[in-house]
Parts: C-alpha cells; structure tokens; sequence
C-alpha cells in the first residue's frame, strides 16, 4: 500500500472535525474523497500534507509511519498538494512558477534558460500543454492549474493532492483536467481528488471515500456505485423535495434589453446582447460555469458597472446607468456573489451589518440622526426571526459562521420587501441546514408575488427553486427553458458551449 | 544665470542625492519583499548620529561607520519583530520608529555629550573626498564623477549590484516572490520571515550609510533630527522608482538635482522657501505621470491592520 | 458580565503598554544617572504638579486634541491622512493673517478668522482626497509631500510679505495681534484659554456624528469595507470628499485657537518643532480613532510633554525622554493590534473547525 491513514482524529476543542478516519492509497489509483462543504475534506488533506498535525491516528507512507510537520516534510515524501486557491507569482512565467525553490542554478545566479528546458521537457512528458515563457498573469485559469500540478510534479511526487480542482474551470478545461489526470495515473502516479461533484467522480476515479460531519460514512470502488447512493452517503437523507405552490404570473418585474459591455483596454465583449424578463411571482434561474458573464451582469444590474449599450428597467423605472442607491430605491434587493468582498464589513458588528440597506429609511433616522432605539430592537427581531446564531447583536461579523453570515446578508435584503431581488450564488460554502434555510426564503419571496433572478454555478440548486433557467455563456445568454422542458444534460451541453437543440 | 547650470552642478547633485538613494534603496528593497518601511528616517537619524557618536570614540571613519552601519541593523530588528512576527501595522511602527530615534539621539545627544541643538568639534575628521586616478583626467567626466565621499561610489555601487541581484540571482527572485505573494512562497516552503527580516536588515545598513553622509560626508557634526524627513523624501524616491534600483537612483537624482539647484538659486531674488520647495512640488507633478502599485501590494499585504 | 470582562481587557493593554513605556523611560533615566522616582516625581510635578501646570498641560493638549481628532475622523473613513502638520500650519498662518488685516475686531473678527484658516486647511486635505479620487495619487505619499509645502509656504509668508518688520531679526514671526482678538483665558493668570473649549466642543460632536449619523455610519463602513460600502449605494467620493475637509478644518481649527489663544501672532516653527501633528497622529492611533479616546490620549501625551519640560528644567534628564516614552507607548499599543488579531485568528480557527 503506499498511503495509509488509519485511526485519523482532528479535534478543535470539543468538536471533531475528523473522527477515526481510515483512507488508503494504492499506487497509479485515483482516489476521490467526496462529501458537503464542511465534511472534513480539507481538514483531512491538510494533515497530510504536513500543514495540520493530528490529535489522534498515524499515516504511513510505503509502509513506514511518519509524522509530517510541515508541507516541507510532505514533498520530500512525494506528497504535493494543489491547492484551490492557486499559489502562484501573476507577474513570473510559467516556468519560474514551476521551479520555484527548485531552481536550477549557475552559482548564485538563476539559470532561467535550463528552467524552461527543463519545464518544456517535463510538459511534454505527461501531456500538457504550456508555454513556458508565459507569463502567468496571461494565461487562463485552466493553464494555470496545469502549472499547479506540473509544479508538484518537478517537485518528484508520486502522490498528489487535489483540492476542488474544477471549481474554477470551464467544462473544456473540465474535460482536459481529467484526460491529464487518468495520464498520469498510467505514468505511475496516484491521485487523491477532492470534489464534491459525483459525476467528476464516477468518469474518473477507481475508489470512493465520503465523508459526512468527519467521518467515512462509505468506501467504494467506483464501478460498484452510482450518483445517487452516494449522494445518499454524502448528505444522510434525501433532499426534501420543494414542494412549489403554483403562484399566477404577474407583470414583468425587471427587463434587460440589448445589453451589452464592453471591456475598456482590451475592447472583449464582456456581455453581448442580453435580453430576458423577470416577471411577478417567478424565480429565473440563471446557469452557467462560473466566469462566464454572470459577474458582470450582476454588476450591470446593481450599478456597479457601466453599461454600453442597451437598458435595464427595473419596476417601469430606467435604470440603466443609475446610481447603486438610486436602483436600491427603484426597488432592488440583492444577495452578492461574496459574502466577504461585498456582502459584510467584517470587523463591523451584526447590527452594523444588518443596516446597510436600512439606515436611510425613515424609520431609522430623521434628519440624519439614527434612531439607535429603534434600530437596536429591529436587529434584535431580524436576528431572532431568521435564527442567525451570534452570541449579541454588538458581535463582530468575523466571528459568525459563514453560513450564519450568508443568512444575516438574506434576511437584510429579503426583509426590505423590495418587488426583485438578486440573489447571487446565495448559498455558496454554507451547510445544508442554511441553505434549505436560504431556498425557503427565495421561494416565499416568490409566493409573495415578487420576482428574484438566481445567478448560481450550482446546477442543482437552479433546477431545485428555479422556474425558468437561462443559461450563459461566454457573455451571452444560449438557452432558456422552463421547469416543463428543462433537464440536466441540455443545460450541461450548453453550459459547455454547445449547440441548442431545436425542440 | 551661467551659475546655475554648469557640470558641477551634477557633481552637486551626486553629493546631495547619495542620502537619499541609500535609504530609497533600503527602501525599495522592502518594498521588493512586502515591506512599506515607514521608518527609514529613524533609521537614518540613528546611522547619522552613531557614526558621529562612534568617531568621536574610536577616532577612526572605518570604525565609526562600521559601528553606525551595525547598530543600525540591531535599532532595526524592532521594526522587523513588530512587522513580521507580530504583523503590527507598518504604518504606525514605522512613525513610532521614526520618534523613537529622535528621542534616543536627542537624549543621548544631551546625556553623553551635554550639548543641545547641535554637535560638532572642529577638529573631527569628516569623510575624505576621493579623486578618482584616471577618471579625474577625463575633461568632463572627470568634473562630474570626481571628488566624492567613497559613501556616494559606494551608493552607485550598490544600485548596480542590486539591479543585477533582483534581476539575475535565485535569491532575487524569491526575494519578488516573498513580495508578490507570501502566501504562495510560505506553502513552497521558503522561510518567508527570514527573506523579511534580512530586507530590513539590509535597508538598515544603507540607511546607515546615507545617515553617515550626511553626518561624516556633507558636514561634520550631528543636529538634533538631523534628517529633517529625509527618510521621508527617500519613500517617496522608493515608490516614484517603482522599487527598481535604476528608477530609485533616478528619483532619488531627481531630488538630488532640485536641491542642488535650489541652493545655487539662494544667490538669486528668489526667496529661500519657494526654492527648497521645489523638490516636493516636483514629486507630486511626477507622481502624476508615474504611478506605482508597488507600494500598494506592500500595503495589502498588511491587512487586517489598514488603521 | 461579558461587556464587562470586554471593556475591561480592551482597557489593560493600554495600561500595560503605558506601564512598559513608564519602564523604558526609567532605564533612560538611570542611564542618564538620575533617581527614577525623583524623575518621575518631577515629570508628575511638571504636568500635574499646581493649577499652573494642570492648565499648561491642559494648553498643550489644545492642538494635539484638535489635529487628532481630525487624522481620526479620516481614519475612520479609511483614509490616511499624514497631512496633520500641513494643515494646522496653514490653518494657524491663514488664522493669523486674517486677523490682522480684517478692518474690525472683536468676536466676528475671530469667528471669521478661525473660520478661514480652517477653509484652507479643509481645502488643503481635499486636495489631496481629490488627487486620490481623480488621479489615483498615493494619499500617504501627497498628504506627507503637501507637509513641506505647507510649512514653506506658511514661512515663506512670515518672512517675507507679511512678516513682523518691527522687531529686527530673529525668527520669522507674523505682526502681534489685537488684544480685542486674542481668545480670553479660562482661568485669570493660565495659559489656558478658549481653545479648549472648542476641543471638547469638537469631540463631543464628532463622537456624536460618528456613532449616531447616517454620515458617521457611511464614514465607518467606508473604513471598514469599501466594497461593502459601495455595494450599499453609499457614494465613495461624497464621503471621502467631506471627510478629509472635516480633518483638515479640525486641523486647521488647532492651529487657528493656538494662534489667537497662545503665540498671538504666527512664529515660524512654533507648532511644528513641538510635532503637534505627528503627536496628534499618535493619539488617534492609540486610541483606534475613537474620538473621546483620542481627546484622552492627547492630554496624557501632553502631559508627558510638559512633564519632560519639568524634567528638564529640575534635573539632568533632557525631555527628549517624552520622545522615547511616547514611542514605546505607540509600539507596545501597534502590537495590541496584534494581540486582538492573533486572538481572532485563532477563534476563526476554531470556527473554521467547527464548519468542517
């Protein structure tokens, strides 16, 4: 066996994050761990690779115990790592991303030219396809990951890690990723792949460990499982099924028509021709890998960008090119795409945050003097009506879970009662409990007559709330259907970049 | 008006300039790694006042800069420690940094050598000027380069070296690595706090140095916050040369040169304050046309902690 | 309980950093070869020691309060303003030249005089947010460069155009004012006057529009979160714009009152040797730009000053000792940050845990 972790226990305190975790590596397998966000994936790997030492239980690599106390250890044992966040320099090449630490030498001076021999030859040899004067800055996310693995690989690891390694891509890349991987299996190395997408899992592994709350909740080898039973192992339960009231279609509520914008230095498209309608009493889903527009067009709808050409109403009010507050005030609410960047101020308290899109209302101030009484008691009753757990309402934002956060974020921006809200990627990195959570307050928003646009890269969570999916790509929007004709394949097909079927 | 501009005029910039390269270098070199030191005119003050401190002792220039060069160093480590291992806030060491060197030279100043305002002894031998054998020869180069303190070919010296060390050397790269990003240099296993605190250890030896020109090359004698923000101008020298040694020679020349004619404009009817204004207006109308990020990255790194 | 435990930790490590600061001046003074508590003795003597001195240190604290304030109000929209000593400069010459040459004395005299010197001052910061806003110009770097330029300017204009002719040489000081324009002394026979008065007035009200405002709760979440901000429709450049008019005028207000109420005419160098500003600058950082902490923190790095005068006119100790108290304060506080921040790593560790 050439990695064996056996008895692994991770404890903070009082709760286990990883309790008597067993997991074992076979030489040229690929082997992926699944389960939620939360499940103690990361936590595991990051043992592992030295950056996170154990409470309890023993790794043994080639059959010899070791303890690795920091991700120096790991490489030496031919463990590396490619993390989710890439660690990359922007403004070195490609090749000086990949030898960095390893650099070949001249005396003290760095011998670039054999670095980019060297990188050339090692691309070549498993397959990928790079430049190795690039520089990293110019080259596009899939090609960046290439240099994440090429990196570990020039390190001499035979086993090598992978963190949620297609978050970022686009399906193309997607499908490039695993070619490379199921390579490099036949060369002799062995992969652990963390995902929490099955069918990731199932083209490409030959083992299966899922976790749930810290612990294996199954071991499987691939061929002998579907979707389904782990999806079952992953979550405990099937998913409550969201039972939808029928609810009449109103008026429209928010229209785009002909929008289009357009990068400033380089000229690109960013947005090309989008047209859509979000009417009364409807939630749109809008589907696409994440990149692909939808960034932009949230900004482009809020205020934040400035749109070229074409228009936004929003109510009957044009709103295109208006002021962030003026849109708010023609009737906007609106979840964003990063409860860190955008949706909080972190060292500011719970009541702070809670008021942003409050304190200019009239029951909050007068004259410009807030009516801290009044706003103390409205905090008090948001935090109680959406059960956000924080120890007061004078608690630091930092300090409360980031599925607590997302859920402080919804109820500020579903509690103005607003006839639209944008609700962008709402339930991203929380647990199942808030996200349910989350989903029930977008439909009774729905239910209410009000319309929301959902911008999420979670195909899932569309087809579960959606009832109507649009799907973007490239800046433009290449589908609609509606919860009648949608289905999972075609979305997927377009998502990539594919033809749309007539019929 | 043939007063103002002549080749001595360059020879004038050189001498005035030298302070500030050595600490905009020391500066640059920081920035280069992460680093917004803040507190290169404590660091000056301090090298200016040990060197004198230290000639007054040993007698002896080598000596007294050696000294000057090496507590400066050790003055520094506060700066490193608070920085890079307590992750303060690099703005407000640096300014506390700055106080503490004026209140430890003043006190010293007043303590040890019982003087107020100002040290000097006219016997005390200053920096000898260098006439360089060949050079001296050549008609006009001979005019500008020629009769310096060796501090002022040292400063050229070292913009040449670490031009080449940035651009050539392993150690170079990981020093822009440490400075691009840490995070990423961390998880590659680079010893991130090392690289750190050896770039302020070094900008406290060139700081030092620039102080010892001031105080042992320019004049012989050691006031009271000597610098007169120096230190400060010497920053903005860092971020105008966008942390590369050849932009941080020629903004650092830039300052050199706008004062060394605003001395020569005293003899005319322009009044003395407009004339050594000249350098900070200078530098603003500059920053309009260069813009550095440089800087700002050293910043970001540093949050948490932006107040 | 826990507000309390809260407020009481939040209040030792400043006390603690004062107790290390108060320690590292007692190691200056044995080398000085002076008995510590003598020293001391003295130090407390000088700032404390007789109404006199009370209201002297209460004086001094005058424009460190004032300037203070104004570096705090700019923090906490999350600008750095290092332009404190520019501004006051110019708000204490523009101040002084006013009143000199307005045809009337009396209080609207002095109302308008100290009004103008803090418009310029305000415009002087808003020029520098302006350049930031418009040209992406480093504010750290333009506040820091219009310093200079401030203070030459402010020297250029006493020792040349409008300079005191009457008395020959010296340093360049602008012509003494009218008795009728003078700020009135709080107490017959101290140095303490008015001014003070407008800076508790200041703190009040800047406390109050920070906490209680719809513009105080723009300018904090400014400070702590741009984007935030932005994404909440709160205009960056409305607020970025009054903020740093507002610091500026707070600074220029201090150099206005210390003109009228002290020097009683401009001198050149006079409130920047004693680094009123930079002194300033430290309280609001040590008192995380809350303003009646800052107000608290300025009278006790006055009395430090005036403790060190105190010091140095009885014994051997120069009063660069306040120097050096003042900077190991304003280290040992810059490493609070740090304590507050390991602690939240930490508990974010733990959070992190927990999810997982």
């Amino acid at each position: 066996m050439l990695l064996e972790l056996t008895g692994i226990t991770k404890k903070y305190g009082d709760f286990f994050a990883n309790k008597k975790i067993d997991f074992s590596l076979e030489e040229n397998e690929i082997h992926a761990i699944v389960g939620e966000n939360g499940a103690g994936k990361t936590t595991l790997m990051r043992m592992l690779y030295g950056m996170e030492t154990p409470t309890e239980g023993s790794i043994s690599v080639r059959g010899i115990k070791h303890k690795i106390n920091n991700p120096n250890e790991a490489i030496k044992l031919g463990i590396g790592m490619v993390h989710q966040h890439f660690m990359l320099f922007p403004s070195f090449t490609i090749a000086e991303n990949i030898v960095f630490h390893h650099e070949p030498k001249k005396g003290i001076l760095y011998n670039r030219k054999k670095a980019e021999e060297e990188v050339a030859i090692l691309a070549k040899k498993y397959g990928m396809n790079i430049d190795p004067s690039q520089l990293i800055s110019d080259a596009p996310v899939g090609v960046q990951q290439r240099v994440e693995i090429l990196k570990v690989l020039y390190q001499g690891a035979d086993i090598i890690i992978l963190d949620e390694p297609t978050a970022v891509l686009t399906p193309l890349e997607v499908k490039d990723l695993l070619i490379s991987l199921r390579n490099l299996s036949k060369q002799g190395k062995s992969i652990i792949l963390i995902t929490h997408k099955l069918n990731e899992v199932m083209q490409v592994t030959d083992r299966v460990t899922v976790l749930r709350d810290g612990q294996v909740t199954g071991s499987l080898k691939t061929k002998e499982t579907d979707t389904g039973h782990l999806s079952k192992l992953m979550v405990g339960r099937e998913l409550a099924k969201k039972e939808k009231t029928e609810v009449k279609v109103g008026a429209s509520i928010l229209s785009i028509e002909h929008l289009n914008i357009i990068e400033n230095s380089s000229k690109k498209k960013l947005l090309e021709d989008i047209n859509f309608q979000v009417k009364a009493g409807e939630i749109v889903g809008i589907a696409g890998v994440s990149g692909n527009g939808q960034s932009e067009l949230i900004a482009a709808i809020t205020g934040l960008l400035q749109v070229n050409e074409g228009s936004i109403h929003l109510a009957d009010i044009d709103i295109t090119n208006l002021s962030v507050r003026q849109i708010r005030e023609a009737g906007l609410a609106h979840i964003p795409e990063d409860r860190y960047l955008w949706g909080s101020a972190k060292t500011a308290s719970v009541e702070d945050n809670l008021m942003m899109t409050e304190y200019r209302k009239k029951a909050f101030q007068k004259n410009g003097i807030l009516h801290t009484n009044v706003i103390r008691k409205f905090a008090k009753e948001t935090i109680n009506k959406f059960s956000i757990k924080t120890t007061s309402q004078e608690e630091s934002a930092q300090n409360l879970s980031g599925g607590n956060l997302q859920k402080l974020i919804a109820a500020r921006e579903i509690q103005q009662n607003t006839p639209f809200l944008l609700a962008a990627e709402p339930t991203r990195g929380v647990d199942i409990g808030a996200m349910e959570f989350i989903h029930e307050q977008l439909l009774m928003k729905r239910n209410n007559g009000d319309g929301v646009l959902l911008i999420s890269s979670e195909l899932s969570e569309i087809l579960s709330i959606a009832d109507r999916v649009l799907v973007m790509f490239e800046g433009k929007i290449v589908g609609e259907f509606t919860q009648a004709d949608v289905s999972d394949e075609k979305i997927s097909l377009l998502m990539a970049g594919g033809k749309h079927e007539q019929g | 008006m043939e007063s103002l501009f002549d080749l001595s005029l360059i020879n004038s910039t050189l001498r005035m300039m030298a302070p500030l390269l050595l600490a905009g270098l020391g500066g640059a070199i920081c920035a280069r790694v992460g680093i917004f030191n803040v507190g290169l005119d404590g660091l000056m003050l301090m090298g200016a006042f040990l060197g004198i401190a230290a000639n007054v002792l040993f007698e002896n220039l080598i000596l007294a800069t050696l000294f000057a060069v090496i507590g400066t160093a050790i003055f520094s480590l506060i700066l490193g420690y608070l920085i890079i291992n307590l992750q303060a806030n690099m703005i407000v060491v640096g300014i506390a940094l700055n106080f503490l060197s004026i209140g430890i030279t003043t006190f010293t100043l007043r303590t040890m050598f019982d003087v107020k305002g100002a040290y000097y002894d006219n016997e005390m031998a200053g920096l000898p000027v260098i006439h360089i054998p060949i050079i001296r020869e050549i008609p006009i180069i001979g005019n500008i380069f020629s009769g310096q303190t060796p501090i002022v070919y040292l400063g050229i010296l070292i913009t040449i070296l670490l031009f080449f060390f940035f651009r050539s050397t392993v150690l170079g790269s990981r020093y822009d690595a440490v400075g691009i990003n840490l995070t990423a240099a961390k998880s590659q296993g680079i010893k991130v706090k090392a690289i750190q605190y050896q770039a302020i250890i070094i900008s406290a030896v060139l700081c030092a140095l620039g102080g010892v020109q001031l105080s042992l090359g320019q004049v012989t004698m050691f006031s009271e916050n000597m610098t007169a923000g120096r230190g400060f101008i010497a920053l903005v020298a860092t971020m105008l040369g966008q942390s590369n040694p050849f932009g941080v020679f020629l903004s650092s020349g830039l300052f050199g040169f706008t004062e060394a004619i605003s001395i020569r404009m005293q003899s005319m009817n322009i009044p003395t304050n407009f004339t050594l204004m000249l350098p900070y207006v200078i530098t603003i109308v500059a920053m309009f046309i260069f813009k550095d990020k440089t800087q700002l990255n050293a910043l970001k790194n540093n949050t948490g902690s932006t107040r | 309980m826990n507000k309390v435990k809260n407020s009481a930790s939040k209040m030792m490590q400043p006390l603690l950093a004062i107790v290390v600061g108060l320690i590292v001046g007692a190691i200056a003074m044995v080398l000085a070869g002076e008995s510590v508590l003598n020293t001391y003795h003295e130090m407390w003597k000088g700032a404390f020691g007789n109404f006199y001195f009370f209201t002297s240190t209460l004086e001094r604290s005058i424009p460190i309060i004032l300037a203070g304030l104004g570096v705090a109000f700019a923090f906490r929209a999350g600008f750095f303003n290092l332009g404190a000593e520019g501004q006051l400069v110019l708000g204490a010459v523009t101040t002084a030249i006013v009143v000199v040459y307005l045809p009337f004395t009396g209080v609207i005299a002095i109302i308008i005089a100290i009004f103008s010197g803090m418009v310029i001052a305000g415009l002087w910061s808003f020029f520098a947010g302006w350049m930031e806003q418009r040209f992406q110009i480093n504010l750290l770097i333009s506040t820091l460069l219009l310093n200079y330029i401030a203070v030459l300017f402010a020297g250029y204009l006493v020792s040349e155009p409008f300079r005191d002719t009457s008395s020959a040489g010296g340093v360049p000081q602008s012509v003494m004012i009218n008795d009728a324009v003078k700020l009135p002394a709080l107490f017959e026979g101290t140095n303490l006057h008015m001014g003070f008065i407008f800076a508790v007035v200041a703190t009040i009200i800047l406390a109050f529009i920070i906490k209680r405002t719809t513009f105080g709760y723009e300018v904090r979440m400014l400070g702590q979160n741009r984007f935030f901000a932005q994404y909440g429709g709160i205009n960056r450049k409305k607020v970025m714009f009054t903020s740093m008019l507002i610091s500026g005028m707070l600074a220029g207000l201090g150099g206005g009152v210390e003109v009228l109420g002290m020097h009683y005419r401009f001198i050149e160098g006079a409130l920047t040797t004693p680094q009123f500003a930079w002194t300033g600058l430290m309280a609001a950082l040590l008192a995380n730009s809350n303003p009646i902490g800052t107000a608290v923190m300025a009278i006790f790095l006055a009395a430090l000053d005036t403790g060190s005068l105190g010091v140095e006119r009885n014994t051997d100790v120069p009063n660069a000792i306040s120097d050096i108290i003042q900077a190991v304060l304003i280290i040992f506080i810059s490493a609070r940050f740090t304590f507050t921040f390991l602690k939240l790593k930490k508990k974010e560790g733990k959070k992190h845990g927990k999810s997982i």
